[in-house]
């Protein structure tokens, strides 16, 4: 079945893509990386040094951190997302993008979106909930950019050429759907409560961005480039709908397993971590399927880039989404919560497994939408270890470092400033793990600036 | 039978919404109204914005401080919630008293919610009383002078505005107060 819309040979493309405002959004995602990974560096830097450039206001680490948080989450990798969408769903569909315009008009609308709130935050105009530290005026722009991206990827599907819609299809308009209630629940129904209502309400939204706006255009997105980048047929088309309609049930229920033992109703709690653990089939269903797609491809894994970060970013999305299950379980909960363990699990998910969907996305796209070939496939190739080894040691370090801590602080009579100096060494690896990603993504950023600036020199040849 | 949901977009929509929606509202809109607990305040718990707003000036003065533990991202590296775990209770309690763990109702006027996420401090939420004036002076202005080892930014732009200092001291000594649970004398120092 699935065959019928992504056979390697296909039909042959109904249409010429113009790709303007997918290069675009992928572009300005791969600058806002390049800003929000030297934010992170400054901050991990400031857990070694805490005096580090703290003299001034504007860049204590309070302040910083949500610059890093939402210049990766919006700035990057939502920003890549989109791009990447634009350039998948026309070609899933049979037609152009409906609209390049409104695409290019929605991709400036971003740029002064994710400005404003870089400005906003280091002035410490901060809203005081987490993924939601935007001003109002800014929740306000960044819904009317997001109806504007659902609209043209909307009416695409609806003038689509070919009748069935392909599993990244419905991922991303699954995405474009919930994200509207996710974002309006997050950032305007939460400022009418207080105290536990409001942070059900904010962990909803915290936990929904995660789980329905980037995972599921994550995997939309990986659908579409592991068959495609191995030239090889998606294994089931049968086990994809199974995925995805359980992700669709399942992962809403899940918000209130970031409150576990907190101030919150026990029953919430309990609910939570049913729900939690119910999500290991929308999750193994998916990675089944995708290794199975790779069945007799694996060779490929030598030097078939894109592939690489497909596969290395669906080990890390089964083990991120095996943690996720774990931490909610009570026994474990009461050792990681309020750790780096958590944050180590966090990093894993957004920075392991979807952006190097993102990232293996846009290194098999944009050499194919400006018509050219990649300017190296040795810089892409080191990228792609500096993430590895530098995602590894970074995820590892703050898992041991952040359960140890957990399991000292369950002992109240180590004194709390020992458990910090004792995780100090870990957030140094942290450090160095950060750097060489750092490197990494200066490496992807000058990569597709190398291939835009030499693409019609590289054409001709 | 399945198949038709992806030939048939407006038969997708509908599913996609639907499924979201049964879990979206019994775990956003219906807890609250099962569980009044979380909108009952506890008894003799203060409403420092209203108060404020009447011309109470410690109130003022305590919501000021809340507002610049917001704007500072103090949260980001605090929590206020004693858990229903003993060592909280042990660590958020004062020398052999144990603090009471934290329950809906002392929350119920706090917006935005503080509760957070990562400790890379201390959690918050019974601190109030435990320090004197003088302690906080210093520790905002040179946290490793009073704890080696810490990892807490300096804070000098607010300790040299003396109505931030005063606001930001009166806001954590607030901390904890409703639940009426420190020993007679408050300070350790
Ligand atoms: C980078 C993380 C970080 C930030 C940001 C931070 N702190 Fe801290 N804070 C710590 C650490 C670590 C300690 C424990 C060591 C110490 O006492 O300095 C601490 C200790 C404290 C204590 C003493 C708690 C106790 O029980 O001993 C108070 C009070 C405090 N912080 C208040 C604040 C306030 C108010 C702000 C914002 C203006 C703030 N902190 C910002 C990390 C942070």
């Amino acid at each position: 079945m699935s065959e019928a819309v992504m056979s390697t040979s296909g039909p042959p493309a109904a249409a010429e893509h113009e790709d303007r405002s997918s290069f675009a959004f992928i572009a300005i995602g791969a600058l806002f990386f390049v800003v929000s990974g030297l934010v992170a560096l400054i901050i991990a830097g400031k857990l070694q040094f805490p005096t580090l450039m703290g003299s001034v206001s504007w860049l204590t680490y309070g302040r910083m951190r949500p610059v890093h948080v939402n210049g990766m989450l919006f700035g990057w990798l939502l920003a890549a997302d989109m791009g990447l969408c634009f350039y998948l769903v026309p070609r899933l569909c049979g037609v152009k993008l409906w609209s390049e315009k409104l695409g290019m008009a929605t991709m400036w609308l971003w740029v002064v979106i994710v400005l404003g709130a870089v400005v906003t935050l280091l002035g410490g105009m901060n809203q005081g909930l987490e993924y939601a530290e935007l001003p109002f005026v800014l929740d306000v722009l960044v819904t009317i950019a997001w109806v504007a991206f659902g609209l043209n990827i909307f009416m695409t599907v609806f003038t689509r050429k070919y009748q069935q819609m392909y599993v990244s299809v419905w991922y991303i308009m699954g995405a474009i759907l919930w994200t509207a209630f996710v974002y309006i629940t997050g950032n305007f129904a939460v400022m009418g409560t207080a105290g536990t209502s409001q942070a059900n309400l904010n962990w909803f939204y915290v936990h929904n961005a995660v789980g329905l706006i980037f995972t599921p255009l994550g995997l939309g997105i990986a659908y579409y480039y592991i068959p495609k980048a191995a030239e090889t047929p998606l294994y089931s088309h049968r086990l994809s709908m199974i995925g995805f309609w359980s992700l669709a049930f399942v992962y809403v229920w899940t918000g209130a397993h970031h409150m576990l033992h907190g101030p919150i109703s026990q029953w919430l709690q309990t609910v939570a971590i049913l729900f939690s653990v119910m999500l290991m089939i929308p999750v193994w269903t998916l990675v089944w399927n995708f290794l199975a797609t790779m069945k007799g491809q694996w060779h490929q894994l030598r030097d078939n880039v894109p592939i690489k970060f497909m596969m290395a970013g669906t080990v890390f999305y089964l083990l991120t989404c095996f943690q996720g299950p774990m931490h909610s379980l009570r026994t474990v909960n009461a050792i990681v919560s309020k750790t780096d363990w958590i944050v180590g699990h966090a990093h894993m998910a957004v920075l392991g497994a979807f952006s190097f969907f993102a990232v293996g996305g846009a290194y098999y796209s944009i050499p194919r939408m400006l018509k050219t070939k990649l300017h190296s496939e040795k810089l892409a190739n080191a990228s792609f270890w500096l993430w590895l080894i530098g995602g590894l040691s970074f995820f590892v370090s703050l898992w041991i470092g952040g359960f140890l801590q957990g399991l000292q602080w369950n002992d109240p009579t180590i004194p709390f400033i020992d458990t910090v100096k004792f995780i100090q060494p870990y957030w140094a690896v942290r450090l160095i793990g950060g750097t060489l990603m750092f490197v990494g993504i200066l490496f992807f950023a000058w990569n597709m600036l190398a291939t835009y600036v030499n693409r019609s020199h590289a054409a001709a040849e | 039978m399945w198949s038709k949901f992806d030939r048939n977009g407006g038969l997708f929509i509908a599913a996609a919404l639907g499924f979201f929606f049964i879990g979206g509202l019994i775990t956003t809109v219906e807890p609250p109204l099962l569980d009044k607990s979380w909108a009952t305040p506890l008894a003799g718990l203060k409403d420092y914005a209203t108060l404020a707003k009447s011309g109470d000036t410690g109130a003022q003065q305590i919501m000021q401080g809340r507002s610049i533990y917001v704007r500072e991202g103090c949260w980001y590296c605090h929590t206020q919630q004693t858990r229903t775990i003993e060592a909280d209770t042990i660590r958020s309690g004062w020398r052999d008293v144990r603090s009471p763990v934290s329950t809906p109702d002392e929350f119920v006027y706090d917006k935005p919610h503080m509760f957070g996420t990562r400790r890379v401090g201390p959690d918050l939420s019974r601190v109030g009383g435990k320090y004197d004036r003088q302690w906080h002076v210093t520790h905002f202005r040179d946290p490793r002078s009073l704890v080696p080892g810490s990892v807490m930014p300096p804070f000098p732009w607010i300790v040299n505005d003396p109505q931030e200092l005063d606001a930001l001291i009166a806001y954590v000594q607030s901390l904890g107060r409703a639940k009426e649970w420190r020993p007679a004398h408050d300070y350790e120092q």
